[in-house]
């Protein structure tokens, strides 16, 4: 029996499986349920590092089941894939430790963490995808999968952003089958490949071509928060945090940017589409929402909000990265897939864990949060740090390389914007460490300590210093082995063709 | 096998103080700070040059300490043990914070001085900036706040324009040391565009003219501790980064000298006359400090224009910092002590405008009068003499004169250098 064969499938399952378990737990078997949950996390990590060895050595990991004729289910684990697969993997295993710490005593948490796995489930199925169709598949399952986790708690603005989630989502996964459809009637064929598979079609199917690009970058770009398809994200950060985390960093906006990459890369091919004229005003449009986020993000005071318009803006990067057409900017992008992920996922645990310990959900609130919640305020300085692009964090190496990659492009312009944004960012997080380290409490700390000596449960502490850490250790040891840095690459040699 | 050993205190002397900046540590330890810099104390007694590199690290970085280096090192060691024990002896409530702040800027100064490329310079002197940002906001008066919102956003606009050099660099030559970067930068078609990136960029750190703002009102404004630091810490690494990154001695950019001699010029009469019309005692190093960095403008100004000449003094480059550093200390650290004892010194020099509004023309024959007391006392030096030997006013004395001796050592070093 070939194992290789299965591997992806089971990276799949082993979370859904706990998952569709945990949905018909009563809400009082929180040991059973806490144990599932780690479980799927634990055993969905080791075969991801088993997979990581060995395309490292470049083995074969390949699902096929038969889905309709001439169309099948496809999961394989390449470079590009698994890095995605590792880095929702990962920090799945971390958010659900602080999720299981957040929702201590919450309702509903057997079909919390039931859409929790299965949104993770959908994400890897997302970033395994070997054709457009099994995308597409998961790609919706996480649509249905995550609109519960937006509605979780209940409240009337919960449901509202519930509400615009699905609108915009829905109206994105039309505009991607749409295309999908069309290429398929173009091509008779959706399988990813590294080149692209449309480089052979005769020079009169181009503007439909073009038109088909249209279609699945705008049905991507709802989930990648391009402008201006954004609206459902700052809504959606009513949300409880992990949800956040998970719709910010692992999942969702990931998901949609992992897509326009597979699209430029795997389905038109990184060279055709740069003939064909359609990378240049994908980084116009990346370019503005980087901008575009940065300047909302400067006038939000409510914490969430302004780390959601910051999403809006660095998911961007990557998008920007992969337009570029080049392969240094191709390194900058991928590898801010990983960086933006835990640095973002850093932020949003701190400002649930200050919204839960303290109840502050407001930047006006902050004033000498740092002198009460040290750990979890270090933990947001490095991640804000990396934002802004300061080096040593993650976030520098990224902004490096798309700098770098813009001038090997010859697109100078990209160097002020990515100027513009570090300028921004710095505008906007830098007052908050400001607020936090530097001035006294406008308002009496509630004095009760519920967690003895540390500032707040360890489970709720722990995920973000551990991130924040990775996110340093990404940028202080970008050149070490088997770092992010490394395996973008890694990959950006497999789709240039260099040795 | 001694050289091995020799070249992990490289490593030491960065991590060490690094490590002691968790407050889990620096809290058990007496004298956290002093003993951060034993690392350093032994690499500046061990003879020879010696590098240790680091290619896993910070996208491949290297760290090294030859004769130059060993003057900045110097500078460093005496301006950091003499804030140390500034901290360590005044009641003032040392945090936790603070202490953090004060190893991580120590971390970052030492990671600056001894890497040998341009990434790790960058990278070790942002950590040095952003940590000083918690320096200056100890203990410091929550008034006046100009100064240090100024320090933060110039800091934010000269990361930004060094980036953006750091960029141009790297997208001509894959080899960032520094000698690579001179002679790459020097023949390259934005060789102007990188000149002024970098001229801008250290000159928003180091509080050159006319972005000085930031430096004069921490003089002013900030814990004594942090105020000795000022010259040795940010004002010399800015000046250091300035003449690793610049592309002087391959080729002449008469232009671009010229603007920057002028530049140079202007910061010097500023900084003259600043200094003489000043009320407060502790702009007084503030204007010094924007004066000897006009020198130094000067001098890479004509580097610009004259290659032949620059490549000749070079080598007097970095005593130059070294000697600003801790002679900015020293008179920092002794007018401090003075307005320590006497706080209202305010009022012993009164500000031209200030007598013009109180006055109207009469104003002229108060100030010539309050001028020609004040000269009077500065070179009488009898009264000087006598006023030493019993100890009535020394503290008076040691700050004028430390001044007038500081002043008069860069005059005959730039003198020196220009007449070579």
């Amino acid at each position: 029996m070939n194992w290789n064969a299965w591997i992806p499938l089971i990276v799949v399952v082993s979370s859904a499986l706990p998952g569709l378990i945990i949905f018909n737990l009563a809400e009082n078997r929180i040991r059973l349920r806490t144990t599932l949950n780690l479980i799927g996390a634990l055993v969905k990590l080791l075969l991801v590092g088993w997979m990581l060895w060995g395309v490292y050595n470049e083995q074969i990991f390949e699902t096929r089941l038969p889905l309709l004729p001439n169309l099948d289910l496809v999961l394989r684990a390449g470079p590009w894939a698994l890095f995605f697969v590792t880095l929702s993997t990962v920090l799945w295993l971390v958010t659900t430790v602080y999720a299981i710490g957040y929702l201590e005593d919450s309702p509903h948490r057997s079909r919390f963490f039931g859409f929790f796995s299965l949104c993770v489930s959908a994400t890897v199925g997302v970033a395994l995808s070997g054709n457009l169709i099994t995308f597409l598949l998961f790609y919706e399952l996480l649509t249905l999968s995550t609109y519960p986790l937006v509605v979780h708690r209940g409240t009337e603005a919960a449901r509202r952003a519930g509400q615009a989630y699905l609108n915009y989502t829905i109206f994105g996964g039309a505009l991607l089958l749409l295309g999908t459809v069309w290429l398929y009637t173009l091509t008779g064929t959706l399988e990813f490949t590294a080149t692209g598979f449309l480089q052979n079609l005769d020079e009169e199917h181009h503007p439909a071509l073009i038109a088909i690009f249209v279609l699945l970058v705008s049905g991507l770009g709802v989930k990648a928060a391009l402008v201006p398809l954004h609206g459902w994200l700052p809504q959606a950060m009513v949300a409880p945090a992990p949800v956040s985390a998970l719709l910010h960093a692992v999942a969702v906006v990931k998901a949609g940017v992992f897509g326009i990459v597979r699209v430029v890369y795997d389905v038109y091919g990184v060279d055709f589409a740069d003939d064909l004229g359609v990378t240049d005003p994908l980084a116009w449009l990346a370019a503005t929402t980087i901008i575009y986020g940065s300047l909302r993000a400067l006038f939000q005071d409510d914490l969430k909000r302004r780390l959601a318009f910051s999403t809006v803006s660095q998911a961007s990067y990557i998008t920007l990265g992969v337009a570029l057409a080049s392969p240094i900017a191709t390194i900058g992008g991928v590898v801010h897939l990983l960086h933006q992920g835990l640095m973002k996922i850093t932020l949003f645990f701190c400002a649930g864990n200050l919204a839960e310990t303290l109840g502050i959900h407001k930047v006006s609130e902050m004033n000498g949060v740092g002198r009460r919640m040290p750990w979890t305020m270090a933990a947001f300085t490095i991640g804000a740090f990396g934002m802004i692009g300061l080096p040593p964090v993650a976030g520098f190496v990224s902004k490096w390389y798309l700098g770098l990659g813009a001038l090997e492009s010859g697109e100078g312009w990209v160097i002020f914007v990515l100027a513009g944004s570090s300028l921004l960012n710095a505008a906007y997080f830098l007052p908050i460490l400001h607020r936090a380290w530097f001035l006294e409490s406008t308002h009496p700390w509630p004095k009760e300590r519920k967690f003895g000596n540390r500032e707040t449960a360890l489970s709720l502490l722990l995920p973000p210093i551990i991130t924040a850490l990775m996110a340093l250790a990404a940028g202080v040891f970008a050149t070490g082995s088997f770092s992010p840095l490394e395996w973008a690459q890694l990959i950006a040699r497999r789709e240039f063709h260099q040795p | 096998m001694i050289n091995d050993s020799y070249n992990m205190i490289l490593l030491i002397a960065v991590a060490w103080p690094l490590l002691l900046a968790f407050p889990a540590l620096h809290s058990r330890i007496p004298w956290p700070l002093h003993i951060a810099l034993i690392p350093t104390l032994v690499l500046i007694v061990f003879p020879g040059t010696v590098s240790l590199p680091l290619p896993k690290l910070l996208l491949g970085t290297e760290l090294a300490i030859n004769g130059e280096v060993k003057w900045i090192l110097l500078m460093c060691i005496a301006v950091w043990l003499t804030a140390a024990t500034v901290i360590h002896s005044s009641r003032d409530n040392s945090t936790n914070n603070h202490r953090t702040y004060f190893l991580l800027a120590l971390t970052g100064n030492l990671g600056a001085i001894l890497s040998t490329e341009l990434i790790g310079f960058f990278s070790f002197s942002t950590l040095m900036s952003y940590s000083f940002y918690g320096l200056l906001m100890h203990g410091s008066d929550k008034q006046i706040k100009n100064s240090r919102h100024l320090y933060i956003v110039f800091l934010v606009l000269a990361d930004v324009a060094l980036l953006e050099a750091l960029l141009l660099t790297a997208s001509t030559t894959k080899n960032l040391d520094y000698q690579t970067v001179r002679q790459t930068m020097a023949e390259t078609s934005s060789a102007q565009l990188y000149f002024w990136l970098v001229i801008v960029g250290f000159s928003l750190k180091a509080g050159i003219w006319p972005a000085h703002q930031w430096l004069a009102g921490s003089f002013k404004s900030t814990h004594r501790s942090t105020t000795v630091l000022l010259g040795g810490v940010p004002v010399a690494i800015g000046l250091l980064g300035a003449l690793r990154w610049l592309p002087i001695g391959e080729h002449s950019f008469y232009a671009t000298g010229i603007v920057v001699i002028v530049a140079g010029i202007v910061a010097i009469l500023y900084a003259a006359r600043k200094f003489f019309i000043s009320t407060s005692l502790m702009m007084l190093p503030a204007w010094f400090a924007v004066f000897l960095t006009g020198l130094f403008i000067i001098m890479l100004g004509t580097g610009s224009i004259y290659p032949d000449i620059w490549n000749r003094n070079e080598h007097l480059m970095h005593p130059f910092i070294a000697v600003l550093g801790i002679s900015l200390a020293a008179i920092t650290f002794t007018l401090s002590r003075r307005q320590g004892k006497e706080p209202d010194t305010d009022s012993q020099r009164a500000n031209i405008f200030i007598l013009w509004a109180e006055n109207g023309f009469d104003f002229i024959q108060q100030w010539t009068e309050d001028r020609r007391l004040i000269l009077k006392s500065f070179w009488n030096v009898e009264e000087k003499y006598q006023g030493f030997m019993d100890r009535a006013k020394p503290a008076v004395f040691m700050s004028r004169w430390s001044t007038a001796i500081t002043i008069f050592v860069f005059l005959g070093l730039v003198l020196a250098w220009l007449a070579a």
